[in-house]
């Protein structure tokens, strides 16, 4: 355990600091997910969502967010995960994101539960690692382990990357 | 103020473009709106050249703008408005007369002034250094106006030459606000200072020069403040006036929500409904207000139109008189934004094409000097706005020629008056012989019209051979709000504008028809329209499949009529017109969206564009 720390310490030092802070944890399937705490509106139950016509098909549509309109997408679907019946513990995470594109913008995120926030520290965090062809690690900031198990830490802006959501505007 | 000015003066001493972003925003911020009011009395002046209020007004506007350019380091905008403030020095002393060439020299300076703030506000932005070119040239030709003989003595009267005294102290510092007063060193600024401060607090007058513009002359007020502000205004950020809108739009719906609630119409609660209708008339006084807050008088509009007016007319050598009407009809800020360009291309083809040269005016027995008249009103809930003049009136026999030649028209088609002279808006139609640098590339009305269909408004010629040509154009009131009608298509709502529904109607089994098996056609009032099924454009699960279930929207878009195929009709309702977001601007048939009274987002629909897929398939 120790040895890996210094590892992951000495070889990317300024990138895992950037790394380190509170994470918001959150289920799809069987994997734990995390985003920056700092990039977290809001957390609310599913609601009803009115769909848009000529979108990907995880972009599940627009929401209401106290008089604004933003986008949903389902991030089973973006992540090519089976899509499942939303319930009682469906929650849709409000982030903030900057894209290319479109500048900031809020996007609601439907994941299937949010477990906790947790503070992750430099050492607890590891790079991404490469899966081959099969996996796109373009959006993961790298992996944690807390408590024995796995967090895979989402870079949230490029979750809906700029490419992508010019693709949805155009078609 | 004074602190903060007393240390910005430091940051701007030791290095000049680089100070207080914030201050030199406050400056280009402060000089846009002398320049317009600059311009604004120049073209007074220009009607009048013995008009000393005008004078005094621009030499005032110049003057700050000197004062506050010299404090920021920037010389050469601090030299060309010292160049002018020279020479209407000597006008108002009736050393000089205000001659056109004089009034064309401060335009330019003017101008120059107005692309330096460009330039600054760029820097601002990308730090880039502004690129302007030097004004020695400018300098030279306002100097060499100086030196121009005096014929007559223009009037100006003993107490205005008499109280403006302190402003011909050389010292471009003497503006109190622009230096702390620790170091005003010459009595008379300090006097000046005393004096606008106790003004500026009698008149409670936000903008810091005008206390002094009400000391020299009582009745500046009026007329003279170009601003046209009152007395009482703030200057508020039109991003937080945009969004109190919106916010308000939400809270009249949220008000409704409430209202309509099932669970309070429970029981017996006499009380609660009147309180809950006092509620609803103050929202809707709110919301009244709110949108009112963005209302701006068109005036400014037609006053930038004035310069172009003068431009133009002496590029052409025309004699035109601009006349204006209803300047204080007021529109959406946004509306009056959108309209500049149309109203611009507007006025180049009165100017250019309408108005005829002064030697056929008078062949034709008019008066030699031409009119433009740009007239603004209100009709029925919209806004109607009249561009007319008294020129040689549209060529019908030209147009269809030209529109035969360019194969728009079949050599033996008669169209009716208004559709012939529709065909100018055509892109690319010109009936001018000659291309100059003006007009008669055909680009400008073909821009007109999109620019008008884009803020859901209609344009209409009317034109009789001889006598002159008008355009009336429509507009809504406001952009942010329209009225539209729900209509659902299996589980989803719609919102269908409902500036662009003909009628409604369920058709019969036997009126619709298919062509090719495919295309499919309804017959109403006894013409062939196509029909467009929502469902299949939107791909959601209909309740009814079969046209003669549901119901037809007859609608028209582009001079073009086809039936949009819905479930049901559900009802109407006033909505607020969101985006729904950067990365779903362009959907094609999706104009927007809005909050529904029950708070789910129903999505507005584009008629055009559903139209134009229409056809494309």
């Amino acid at each position: 355990m120790e040895t890996m720390v210094a590892q992951a310490g000495s070889s990317i030092p300024l990138k895992a600091d950037q790394r380190a802070g509170k994470y918001l944890t959150f289920r799809l399937g069987n994997e734990e997910y995390a985003v920056q705490v700092l990039r977290v509106r809001e957390i609310m139950g599913i609601q009803e969502i009115t769909a848009v016509p000529q979108t990907p098909s995880y972009v599940k549509g627009v929401i209401n967010l106290r008089g604004r309109v933003i986008p949903v997408i389902d991030l089973r679907l973006k992540f090519g995960l089976p899509e499942i019946e939303y319930t009682q513990r469906t929650c849709i995470i409000v982030a903030q994101i900057e894209s290319q594109a479109a500048g900031k913008i809020q996007i609601g995120v439907i994941v299937d539960c949010v477990s906790e926030v947790l503070t992750l520290q430099t050492s607890d965090i590891e790079d991404t690692p490469d899966f081959g062809n099969g996996v796109d690690t373009n959006y993961l900031l790298g992996m944690a382990k807390v408590k024995g198990k796995v967090k895979i830490l989402l870079d949230i802006d490029k979750v809906l990357s700029a490419q992508e959501a010019q693709s949805i505007g155009a078609f | 103020m004074a602190v903060e000015s007393q240390t910005k003066s430091n940051t701007a001493a030791a290095n000049p473009l680089a100070s207080d972003p914030e201050l030199l925003n406050d400056f280009i911020l402060e000089s846009r709106e002398h320049l317009a009011s600059i311009e604004l009395q120049l073209l007074t002046l220009d009607q009048d050249p013995s008009n000393s209020e005008a004078i005094h007004a621009i030499f005032r506007g110049f003057h700050t703008i000197k004062g506050m350019a010299g404090f920021l380091d920037l010389d050469e905008v601090r030299d060309v408005a010292h160049e002018v403030e020279t020479i209407l020095d000597l006008a108002r002393n009736s050393r000089l007369n205000i001659t056109s060439a004089v009034i064309d020299r401060i335009l330019e300076s003017k101008d120059y002034l107005n692309r330096w703030m460009t330039e600054l506000e760029a820097m601002l932005e990308t730090g880039k250094t502004p690129a302007v070119p030097r004004s020695d040239a400018l300098i030279e030709s306002i100097r060499s106006l100086a030196s121009e003989p005096v014929m007559e003595t223009s009037p100006v009267s003993a107490q205005q030459a008499d109280i403006a005294l302190p402003e011909e102290h050389p010292q471009p510092q003497a503006i109190p606000e622009s230096l702390p007063p620790s170091e005003h060193k010459d009595p008379v600024g300090e006097e000046l200072r005393e004096l606008s401060q106790d003004l500026s607090t009698s008149a409670l007058n936000p903008h810091p020069e005008t206390p002094l513009a009400a000391g020299e002359n009582p009745e500046a007020g009026k007329p003279a403040d170009a601003r046209g502000a009152g007395p009482r205004s703030i200057k508020v950020d039109t991003a937080k006036l945009d969004y109190l809108v919106d916010m308000v739009g939400e809270m009249v719906i949220a008000q409704s929500l409430v209202r309509h609630d099932p669970d309070l119409a429970l029981g017996q609660r006499s009380r609660l409904a009147r309180n809950l209708s006092q509620l609803a008339r103050i929202t809707d006084d709110v919301q009244r207000t709110a949108m009112s807050m963005r209302m701006i008088p068109i005036g400014q509009l037609f006053q930038k139109t004035a310069r172009l007016v003068r431009d133009l007319s002496r590029k052409a050598g025309k004699v035109v008189e601009l006349e204006l009407q209803g300047e204080e009809t007021e529109l959406d800020r946004n509306i009056v934004e959108e309209l500049a360009d149309p109203l611009m291309h507007m006025v180049r083809n009165s100017i250019d094409h309408g108005i005829e040269t002064t030697e056929e005016r008078e062949r034709n027995g008019k008066t030699a000097s031409a009119r433009v008249t740009l007239k603004a009103g209100h009709q029925a809930g919209h806004i109607l706005i009249q561009i007319s003049d008294d020129g040689r009136g549209l060529d019908q026999d030209k147009i269809l020629r030209k529109a035969r030649e360019r194969g728009l028209l079949d050599s033996d088609a008669h169209p009716a008056e208004s559709e012939i002279f529709n065909l100018i808006f055509h892109p690319g139609f010109s009936t001018a012989d000659k291309i100059t640098d003006v007009s008669g590339r055909g680009v400008g009305m073909d821009v007109v019209r999109k620019h008008v269909q884009k803020l859901r408004g209609r344009i209409d010629i009317q034109s009789t051979p001889g006598a002159g040509t008008t355009f009336l154009v429509k507009l809504p009131l406001t952009l942010a709000i329209i009225d539209g009608l729900v209509v659902g298509v299996g589980p989803q709502r719609y919102i269908v504008p409902i500036f662009a529904i003909r009628e409604m109607l369920k058709p019969t089994e036997d009126s619709i028809s298919t062509v090719q098996g495919r295309g499919e056609m309804a017959m109403v009032r006894g013409s062939l329209l196509p029909l467009v099924r929502l469902h299949e454009r939107f791909e959601v699960t209909p309740r009814f499949e079969k046209p003669w279930e549901s119901l037809l929207i007859v609608s028209e878009s582009g001079g073009k009529q086809f039936c949009l195929m819905v479930d049901e009709l559900i009802g109407k309702q006033e909505v607020v017109i969101k985006s729904l977001g950067g990365t779903m601007q362009n959907i094609t048939g999706v104009a927007g969206g809005a909050i529904l009274g029950d708070g789910r987002v129903g999505l507005i629909l584009d008629l055009e564009g559903l139209c134009r897929v229409g056809n494309r398939e």
